[in-house]
């Protein structure tokens, strides 16, 4: 395979953990629920379902593990950050401390002895005929099952988040003007546990996809800040379903190119590539790159005066 | 509609050291015929004290539960984390290092604060800091007298962390973009170009002799190394005594001047701010950058620290600490002090922990984040004021 | 409970109607019906509802009752108690004692959705529509969480709205382009959506010209005459008039009278709403009140009266200075100059909106030393940019502001505070004050530099500066360090003005709405002090809506509309009232 096919096919694989992050982190965002603790939530889900697939020696019930920690994970952010009115920032950075010790004393205490072993997982099943067309098949027919049900995910997100839903229009409201989503009779506070819990299952199955699709292991801190850059590539794309996953495919083909730039003659040092995306982000938002605007409650919690 | 929540942690209070006091208020309720809730009566439970008492209880128990559950027993873990903590000159030492840094930048975080911005940098901007301390550090000549060099060394950090945040400061005064989204962005950067630094020789990475050269800067010259408080038998640098008077100089700038006063005002509305001629986007721009030069100074700590070299793994999270011990002390210089203690006292008892007794060091990271989560849960409860309806 | 049509458009929970819209059809079916039970029917009663925030209490042990098939005004000053009325019948607000009934039935909304859903709707003084979407968007959000919204279905609804109640809309216009009165007309489409049973409005007139007033008051006679009712809540009683059928008057939180509109004199009304007798007013504060059409006997003499004292006060500018009043050492230096200074000299001001719109087209003004210039207008019409044009706050396309003949049409608000041009921000919680910091930080923020102590701060001489101007200005405050947000708005206002009336030099004083939301008393104090300024030789800009107001204060008045200057018409000249009239509709334009 040519170095270019196998940059875009390594940059899709990369990314698909990120775009599923980042696609339930975009409602949440939009629904006005900054989740910092997206990277909590994806290494909670690996974790998980990486525990639960040896446990069960099922890869799927490994899925189901990661996604159901994930979610439960994704409760704590929704209670502290729309019930109890906390810091969005404060409580994002606080949940990826306590995930990280967490996964990192769980993997001590409960994969202990397992570390070696081999943890089932999801092998590729590309699409015959189709993952051969050059340069597109290997990079979106030649994916692991759980790969492909991520990808139809992402693409039923991204169609019910556009304001020609009820459902798209009801989470828009609630994050670009709380009250009067309020007034109008939505559930304000309904709606922004449901895209934070939502944004706890993508996550959580990208910490899957991550685990057990890709590296078939848990390893200390393996997520090592693809949470972060999944909210980062929300803000990149500036809160708009499909900039937000072009962007996320640009930064897997970022990561892509560390390990592919020697066969395509690039010689640059691995720190820029891993700084690029953040660079982007910031000049996405600082409004160098097109103009942006976030949602105008996001981080403001919601309650009734009196 | 809902009764005033009463502190979730009361209630639950869990088997661990603080278990006892949590029940201090019970009598107060429970008595017939008493108005309940009133206001005035229970004004004394929205104290942070008050609430920290049962969070840290939770956050004991949990961590209680981890010990035991790592097939410890409770009793020596916590002989192992007070060994590590207090144990030993040597550990008091250690320990007050790492608070010094997070006091640094929890100061400058909450200079930001006041006037209404939250800086989210910190860790880019110790990165920086670090980056540029390492540059001037190692160019010194061990000749130069150390009242000279130290103080260069920690100039170049303030100066380098300012200017990182400047960035931010610059985009929201003239672009009006979140500075909390930025400066977020701006940590990832730094830690690359830290990274960047130490791996390339043609930047600060030591001359490459060998395969086995470790990534890192050559160590900064003794002349720009940060003086031991003594000696002879403790590591503790006089970082914390630079901590603490740049606690105290931000405490009296903010409470006692006009320019605090200004920044207070440009904090609360900036509207009206301006409409009184002040010059609201200087102060905003002018405090972000002080906010990133404390935590470029806190990285030039960290350089000037043994073992004085500039490597990837330098902050190990100081930057996301700091920040949450100015979140929690939310502009109380006070309590920043006390929070940066507690927090890095925590972190230096759990390496021990590991190597003493066995439990692994994350046992106190949890314990210290499910703290952090009780107390940020809790916050609306402790600001809530009788009678204020605020949205 | 036949009678009223079925909801078919409202909250979530509710079962979800195959067939969302039934087109126009329900409101004549109920109007014949309704008509015959108007009188027997009660849609909502009240019982002794409490609503306390923090100490004070908001409202009282209320108790009203509404009829289906009237109009149901809630009168009362501003704090009386009458939004916070409605957000308890909206479900915004819990009462803390106190029961509601609906329809004869129990009924504790919760939340907005639970109001909703009973059949109640409410149009908001501040608009409850996303800036962000179109009107289609926005009316869609009711519909509640469904995957496919009833886009053409909406449509169909929105023709039939339009043929019954003659509110026509673009669905596809975003709410953010569109200007005020309009926004308030998709407010009202959002309610009558939902076909409700009870209808609130609060302060619904704030932001329209009297031709969009009249409409709307038949609106809701329409809506009534359909069979249902609805509440109008108001502070001014020309709107009473116009529309209402019953009253109920808060004062302080408590209902202090009320009954058929026919049996209540309008100087009883305003009896019970401020707590004394008519003829004791200010005949500006009756003004304020919207009595001008129907004054009763009593106030006529009287309040003509004052009001052509406050014209021969200070009649082309730079009138003689009240005794005892000491003149500016600026205005004695100009004045010697120029036999008729120009305080401030605006010429040719264009200012677009950020949408591209035209805020102000070309206008150009000029107050003389001594004088009050009153500008009136719809709201919308450019008025607040023209305030924020001349704070320094908007930044103008062309033109030019002269101040005491410095140019200052760049110029930043420091310099501006420098050269003597004090303001009165439109926006008093946002821009004239800092609730959080004390009164004396508000009065001397500006001045911090005389305050210095070794460098540092001299907090004791700053409360005792502050203590004096508050002793002066009977500012009601406990203490001079007292946070500005305790204060009343009243209070606030006189400690905004009493910052500004203490510039050296002072030269002109830009009031932007500076009477909005006080209560009678309140207001007067602000008047005289504007008055006085003026008396000093200060010139003085007052930009209000309240026409009556004006009328009664400013020697000349110019009308914005479409951001155009018109007028001015002096005040004294007969038939002032009417030429103004014409003008903020742009009949004479």
């Amino acid at each position: 395979m040519s170095p270019v096919s196998d940059l875009l096919s390594g940059g899709v694989h990369l990314a698909l953990p990120v775009l599923l992050a980042a696609s339930g982190e975009l409602i949440s965002e939009r629904a006005g629920v900054l989740n910092l603790s997206l990277e909590g939530m994806m290494l909670t889900g690996a974790f998980a379902s990486v525990a639960g697939a040896l446990q069960s020696g099922d890869a799927t019930v490994g899925v189901l593990c990661g996604v159901a920690a994930a979610v439960l994970f994704a409760a704590l952010q929704a209670v502290l950050s729309v019930t109890l009115r906390a810091d969005q920032v404060v409580v994002g950075i606080a949940a990826n401390a306590l995930a990280l010790g967490a996964t990192t004393y769980g993997s001590r205490v409960m994969l202990g002895d397992d570390r070696n072993a081999t943890v089932p997982s999801f092998d590729e099943l590309p699409v015959p005929g189709l993952s051969d067309i050059p340069y597109v098949g290997p990079a979106l027919f030649a994916h692991t099952a759980l790969g492909y049900a991520a990808l139809a995910l992402v693409a039923v997100i991204g169609l019910a988040a556009s304001r020609r839903t009820g459902l798209g229009l009801a989470v828009d409201a609630a994050g670009e003007d709380a009250e009067t989503a309020d007034r109008s009779g939505l559930p304000v506070r309904g709606i922004r546990y449901a895209c934070v819990l939502l944004a706890g299952l993508t996550a959580g199955l990208g910490g899957a996809q991550l685990a057990l699709s890709e590296v078939h292991a848990f390893t200390d801190n393996m997520t090592a800040g693809i949470g972060y850059l999944a909210v980062v590539a929300v803000i990149a794309g500036r809160w708009r379903a499909l900039p937000t996953a072009l962007a996320c495919v640009f930064f897997g083909i970022a990561q892509a190119l560390q390990f592919t730039a020697p066969a395509l003659g690039v010689d640059l040092p691995v720190a820029v590539l891993v700084m690029s995306p953040y660079v982007i982000a910031l000049l996405a938002v600082s409004g160098l790159v097109g103009r942006s605007r976030a949602p105008a409650c996001l981080t403001v919690p919601f309650a009734r005066t009196g | 509609m809902t009764a005033p929540p009463r502190p979730a942690a009361a209630s639950a209070s869990a088997p661990g050291p603080g278990a006892s006091r949590p029940d201090a208020d019970r009598p107060d309720t429970s008595r017939p015929g008493t108005a309940r809730f009133s206001p005035a009566r229970l004004a004394w439970l929205r104290s942070p004290v008050v609430l920290g008492v049962p969070a840290a209880a939770i956050a004991a128990g949990v961590a209680v539960l981890l010990v035991i559950g790592s097939g410890a027993t409770p009793a020596e873990a916590g002989q192992a984390l007070a060994d590590g903590m207090f144990g030993t000159d040597y550990a008091i030492g250690v320990s007050f290092n790492g608070v010094a840094v997070l006091m640094l930048i929890a100061v400058g975080f909450s200079v930001a604060h006041r006037v209404g911005l939250v800086n989210v940098g910190g860790e880019g901007q110790l990165c920086l800091g670090a980056l540029a301390g390492t540059a001037v550090g190692v160019k010194l000549g061990d000749g130069l007298p150390r009242a000279l060099g130290t103080p260069l060394v920690l100039a170049a950090g303030f100066a380098a962390g300012a200017l990182w945040a400047g960035i931010a400061a610059y985009l929201k005064v003239r672009r009006g973009t979140s500075e909390v989204i930025t400066t977020l962005l701006l940590n990832f950067v730094g830690i690359g170009l830290v990274s960047l630094a130490v791996h390339e020789e043609a930047l600060l990475r030591q001359p490459v002799t060998s395969s086995e050269t470790l990534p890192q800067s050559e160590p900064v010259a003794s002349s720009g190394r940060l003086p031991l408080l003594d000696a002879a038998t403790s590591p503790a640098t006089i970082a914390i005594v630079v901590a603490v008077a740049s606690a105290l100089v931000v405490a009296v700038v903010l409470r006692h001047t006009a320019t605090g006063l200004r920044l207070k005002a440009a904090g609360r509305s900036a509207p009206a701010a301006r409409r009184a001629g002040l010059p609201v986007g200087r102060l905003e721009g002018g405090a972000l950058a002080v906010a990133g030069g404390f935590a470029g100074l806190a990285g030039a700590v960290l350089v000037a620290t043994a073992p004085y070299v500039l490597d990837e793994g330098l902050s190990s999270g100081y930057g996301f600490a700091g920040l949450v011990v100015g979140l929690l002390a939310r502009g109380s210089l006070t309590a920043v002090a006390a929070v940066a203690l507690l927090l890095g006292f925590l972190v230096s008892g759990g390496i021990n922990l590991q190597i003493a007794a066995g439990v692994p060091a994350s046992t106190v990271q949890v314990a210290q984040s499910v703290l952090v989560v009780c107390i940020a849960g809790a916050m609306r409860w402790t600001a809530a004021r009788p009678g204020g309806g605020a949205r | 409970m036949s009678a009223v049509p079925s909801l078919t458009w409202r909250a979530p929970r509710a079962r979800p109607a195959p067939e969302p819209f039934r087109g126009g059809a329900a409101p004549d079916e109920a109007r014949s019906s309704g008509a015959d039970r108007a009188d027997a029917t009660v849609t909502l009663e009240l019982e002794g509802l409490t609503k306390a925030f923090g100490a004070t209490p908001a409202l009282d042990a209320a108790s009203l009752r509404v009829r289906a098939g009237t109009v149901h005004c809630v009168l009362g000053e501003n704090g009386a108690g009458k939004s916070t009325l409605c957000n308890l019948v909206f479900g915004a607000h819990s009462p803390d004692a106190g029961t509601m009934r609906l329809y004869g039935e129990p009924y504790a909304p919760q939340r907005p959705a639970d109001a909703l859903a009973a059949g109640v709707a409410m149009v908001h003084q501040h608009f409850s529509l996303v800036p962000t979407m179109t009107v289609a968007e926005n009316l869609l959000l009711g519909t509640g969480l469904r995957l496919r919204p009833p886009r053409r279905e909406l449509l169909g609804e929105l023709d039939a709205v339009a043929d019954t109640y003659g509110l026509s809309l673009d669905p596809d216009a975003r709410v953010d382009a569109l200007p005020v009165g309009i926004r308030q007309q998709v407010e009202i489409v959002k309610c009558l959506l939902r076909k409700p049973r009870l209808l609130l409005l609060d302060e619904p007139t704030g932001v329209l010209d009297p031709a969009q007033i009249e409409s709307l008051m038949a609106t809701c006679r329409r809506i009534a005459e359909a069979g249902h009712a609805v509440v109008l809540v108001t502070h001014k009683l020309a709107e009473v008039a116009r529309a209402g059928d019953e009253a109920t008057v808060l004062r302080g939180g408590r209902v202090v009278g009320g009954g058929p509109l026919a049996g209540i004199a309008q100087s009883d009304l305003v009896a019970m709403m401020v707590g004394r007798r008519v003829a004791e007013l200010d005949p500006l504060l009756a003004a304020g009140l919207g009595l001008e059409g129907a004054r009763p006997e009593g106030v006529g003499p009287e309040g003509s009266g004052a009001d052509e004292s406050a014209v021969d006060a200070a009649p082309d500018g730079g009138g003689p200075p009240a005794p005892g009043a000491t003149v500016p050492a600026a205005a004695a230096a100009t004045s010697a100059g120029a036999p008729r200074a120009a305080a401030l000299a605006v010429r040719g001001l264009t200012v677009r909106r950020p949408d591209g719109t035209t805020a102000l087209d070309a206008v150009s003004l000029t107050v003389a030393r001594g004088e009050i210039l009153g500008v009136a207008g719809v709201e919308g019409n450019g008025q607040s940019e023209l305030g924020a044009v001349l704070a320094g706050s908007l930044r103008a396309r062309s033109g030019s502001v002269e101040l005491d003949g410095h140019d200052i049409t760049a110029a930043p608000p420091a310099r501006r505070t420098r050269l003597g041009l004090g303001v009165v921000p439109e926006d008093r919680l946002h821009e004239g004050c800092i609730g959080e910091l004390s009164v004396a930080e508000n009065l001397f923020l500006a001045r911090l530099a005389d305050f210095r102590r070794y460098g540092l701060l001299d907090r004791r001489a700053l409360n005792r500066a502050a203590d004096e101007v508050v002793a002066a200005h009977a500012i009601r405050t406990e203490d001079s360090r007292a946070p500005m947000r305790t204060l009343s708005g009243g209070n606030q206002q006189k400690v905004v003005l009493a910052r500004e009336l203490a510039l050296d030099p002072l030269v002109c004083l830009v009031a932007s709405q500076p009477t909005r939301g006080l209560d009678i008393g309140a207001v007067g104090a602000v008047v005289t002090r504007l008055r006085d300024a003026a008396a000093r030789g200060c010139g003085i800009l007052l930009i209000s809506s309240e026409l009556s107001e004006l009328l009664a204060v400013a020697d000349r008045i110019v009308v914005m509309y479409r951001g155009r200057a018109l007028g001015p018409v002096r005040t004294g000249e007969p038939g002032a009232r009417e030429r103004l009239g014409r003008l903020m509709t742009g009949a004479d334009a």
